[in-house]
């Protein structure tokens, strides 16, 4: 085959523009860290990084929605927390009222500190979170769910909270675990009775509450006992969302980022074949020269 | 004498053809860098004369080049132009759809996630309000990106009409040089003549052909004459009013033929398949996915209640029907309007009730959109398919270029000026006409010799 000078310049220029670019987009990975910036840089990368994007998205979205249960959970914790001390307050002052040694005017201001703590106990049912609602109220949330009586307005609804898009984990207890809806007792309404009892210094309707009251401490442990288990299963799963983060970083990161040593290697290589191609040209030019 | 004479005249011809051969050499070196020159050579033939007195006489100047490879060329230029406007019309495509912020997809999955959050909050003023924002987003995103769909189809449009343009002033000019070329015949024009077939095959993807009455002829695919002979038709973009698109039309005096389906290579064929399939389709699919959307949400959103307890109401305004749903999209105005709008309710329920959010999460993150894809998904299936058809046309260019090189070596290799062999001519071209000056030296002064002694 016939080959003229202007076509090996030809040749030799094409090779040196091709290794040029070779050169310019080596440099531009190993720069910018990115082997995939859009789709047809490498289709199906770009679709498993995105893909792993939107999972990642998608976890740290429920994320999110367990660590604000979780909060919720550790406020319904501390008030049930507060209304166990309240019933055992009770229960002592109950114990109390009962003996011998108390006369009328005694009961009554006994009954003075049965009324405060009630008080107290139905502010901790009425807790709210930061966005106002009610969180013992079940799914009726947007009202108190204890009355000034300590009657319980709330449901038993209780709610769940995706953790993936096909399972989810109950995230709230309803405070009818309070009430004898389940076999238990009224909690609150108990210490009315107690109240009641202590200031008509009734004293056998005092002592028929003192069972209760015991039950009522073990319900409200129960009710602690299912937050805890909540709560627990909330922090596994915000554990496992870490983790999978973690490795959908890791699938993304290998997906359209590059491996810096291969990049680098890749620019040496490139560098080299564009410094060859230069040093061909050069020759060439020079023998046309001479010819 | 008379033989003297004879020499003389031998030597005068000898000296021409030389001349003829210095000539043809020095304009191939003069040419060594114009693009599409085609080398010329001249044959010196031998004269046959009585029984001492012979000669030589130069042949017509040859043109070296291969009309049958030059069609190959052509057609090579043709697919090569076509992958390269394509490969570029795909990333215009492809940077509308994924760049200047971010893509449906994403904004999708964010509002996937918002509701996730709702799950765990929906009565909370503030994750309801994010779960809107996210929705605005979606509905903001998809009509941003059918309008860039319909720039670049603007865009396309006026290529096509630009390349038209081109198209027809490059037949007229090929008619025209097809003329002077009937008259002179010389090689410069032809390569001319052929310089503008190729730039015609690169905008259009047609062949030209040389007929036996030395007229070259081009024709679209298709069949449609742009140029026959000394006639030159037009292709003249014509505004469809159905489409708002530009056909394409060869008009020859009163005969119009739409060649618009014809014209699938070339610079201009890419034109017309992202116009016609690539930007076609992206908006089918955005105009699919804007009516999923809208309808699933508007199914689950109908079905529960917001925190005034009232159902039935849409998320989105429902579009009636596909075509145009992109364009369309709107967030129902009284949802717009009042975050208690949004139903994360059971009907009848408590408004603490989270069922209206976990269906509306459902939808989210469900196959509910068309061909049973997930509407995350089915937004990333657009743009990856144009990602798609953009590495495929990269591929495509490689291809095209390799196949275009080879041609271009085997073009070079006949047709291509050789610097050194042209000197190497030069010199024996010079050396003979030197030597044939001496050679009638000598017999012009035999022969003054000879009339002295008369």
């Amino acid at each position: 085959m016939r080959v003229t000078g202007n076509r090996m310049i030809d040749l030799a220029t094409g090779a040196t523009a091709s290794g040029q670019a070779r050169v310019a987009s080596s440099a531009q990975e190993v720069t910018s860290g990115m082997r995939v910036t859009r789709p047809s840089d490498d289709p199906s990368a770009y679709i498993a990084a995105e893909r792993a994007k939107l999972h990642r998205n998608l976890v740290d979205g429920s994320t999110r929605a367990v660590q604000t249960s979780r909060d919720r959970l550790d406020q319904v914790d501390a008030a049930l927390a507060g209304i166990g001390d309240v019933i055992s307050q009770i229960r002592s002052l109950a114990i109390q009222g009962v003996s011998a040694t108390y006369n009328a005017s005694d009961r009554a201001q006994i009954a003075e500190q049965v009324h405060s703590l009630t008080r107290t106990a139905i502010g901790a049912g009425n807790v709210r979170a930061v966005d106002g609602e009610y969180l013992l109220a079940g799914s009726a949330s947007l009202s108190a769910p204890f009355s000034s009586t300590g009657a319980y307005t709330g449901n038993a609804d209780t709610r769940d909270v995706s953790t993936s898009a096909t399972s989810s984990v109950r995230a709230t207890i309803s405070g009818a675990d309070l009430t004898a809806a389940n076999g238990g007792v009224d909690v609150i309404p108990l210490m009315e009775r107690v109240f009641s009892a202590l200031a008509t210094n009734d004293t056998a309707a005092l002592a028929g509450t003192l069972d209760e009251l015991a039950k009522a401490v073990e319900q409200v442990g129960l009710a602690r006992t299912r937050v805890g288990g909540s709560m627990a299963v909330l922090d596994a799963t915000v554990l496992a969302h870490g983790e999978l983060t973690e490795s959908l970083t890791t699938t993304i990161s290998n997906a359209v980022e590059v491996d810096s040593i291969a990049a680098a290697s890749n620019l040496a290589k490139a560098s080299q074949a564009l410094e060859v191609s230069r040093t061909v040209s050069s020759h060439l030019i020079a023998l046309l020269k001479l010819a | 004498m008379s033989n003297l004479l004879s020499l003389l005249s031998l030597g005068s011809n000898a000296i021409q053809a030389q001349n003829t051969g210095l000539s043809i050499a020095t304009n191939n070196v003069a040419n060594v860098n114009t693009r599409g020159y085609s080398r010329q050579r001249v044959d010196l033939h031998a004269l046959m004369g009585a029984p001492l007195v012979g000669g030589v006489t130069a042949g017509s100047p040859e043109r070296l080049q291969d009309n049958l490879l030059a069609g190959r060329i052509r057609t090579a230029g043709g697919s090569l132009s076509m992958s390269t406007a394509f490969h570029q019309a795909l990333l215009d495509v492809e940077s509308r759809m994924t760049s200047s912020g971010p893509t449906i997809h994403e904004q999708l999955g964010k509002l996937a996630a918002r509701m996730t959050e709702l799950t765990a909050t929906p009565t909370d003023t503030i994750t309801r309000d994010t779960v809107i924002s996210a929705a605005r987003d979606v509905n903001s995103g998809i009509r941003r990106r059918a309008a860039e769909l319909d720039t670049a189809q603007e865009e396309a449009n006026a290529r096509i009409q630009e390349k038209a343009a081109q198209v027809s002033t490059l037949a007229i000019r090929l008619s025209q040089t097809n003329l002077q070329v009937q008259k002179s015949g010389d090689g410069a024009l032809r390569d001319e003549r052929d310089r503008i077939a190729n730039q015609l095959s690169e905008l259009t993807g047609g062949t030209a052909r040389i007929d036996g009455d030395g007229h070259m002829r081009f024709v679209l695919d298709g069949g449609a004459m742009l140029v026959d002979g000394n006639n030159a038709a037009a292709l003249r973009p014509i505004l469809d009013p159905a489409t708002g698109d530009q056909r394409l039309e060869v008009v020859a005096g009163t005969l119009r033929r739409d060649v618009t389906a014809n014209i699938t290579r070339g610079s201009i064929g890419a034109d017309l398949q992202v116009r016609d399939s690539v930007i076609v389709k992206a908006r089918d699919d955005l105009d699919q996915l804007a009516f999923d959307i809208s309808s699933a949400y508007n199914t689950a959103h109908r079905a529960n209640a917001g925190l005034d307890g009232v159902s039935g109401r849409n998320m989105f305004t429902q579009p009636t029907q596909v075509a145009g749903a992109a364009k369309a999209m709107a967030l129902d105005p009284a949802l717009d309007a009042d975050p208690n709008v949004l139903a994360t309710a059971a009907p009848g329920g408590a408004v603490g009730d989270n069922a209206g959010a976990k269906a509306l999460l459902t939808v989210a993150s469900g196959n509910v959109a068309t061909g049973g894809k997930t509407l995350v998904g089915a937004a990333l299936d657009i743009v990856s398919s144009i990602g798609i058809a953009a590495s495929e046309a990269k591929s495509d260019i490689y291809r095209d270029t390799l196949f275009h090189e080879n041609l271009a070596g085997l073009r070079d290799s006949l047709s291509g000026v050789d610097i050194q062999e042209e000197l190497s001519n030069l010199a024996r071209f010079e050396h003979a006409t030197s030597a044939m000056t001496r050679f009638v030296a000598t017999v012009d002064g035999l022969l003054g010799e000879l009339i002295n002694r008369l």
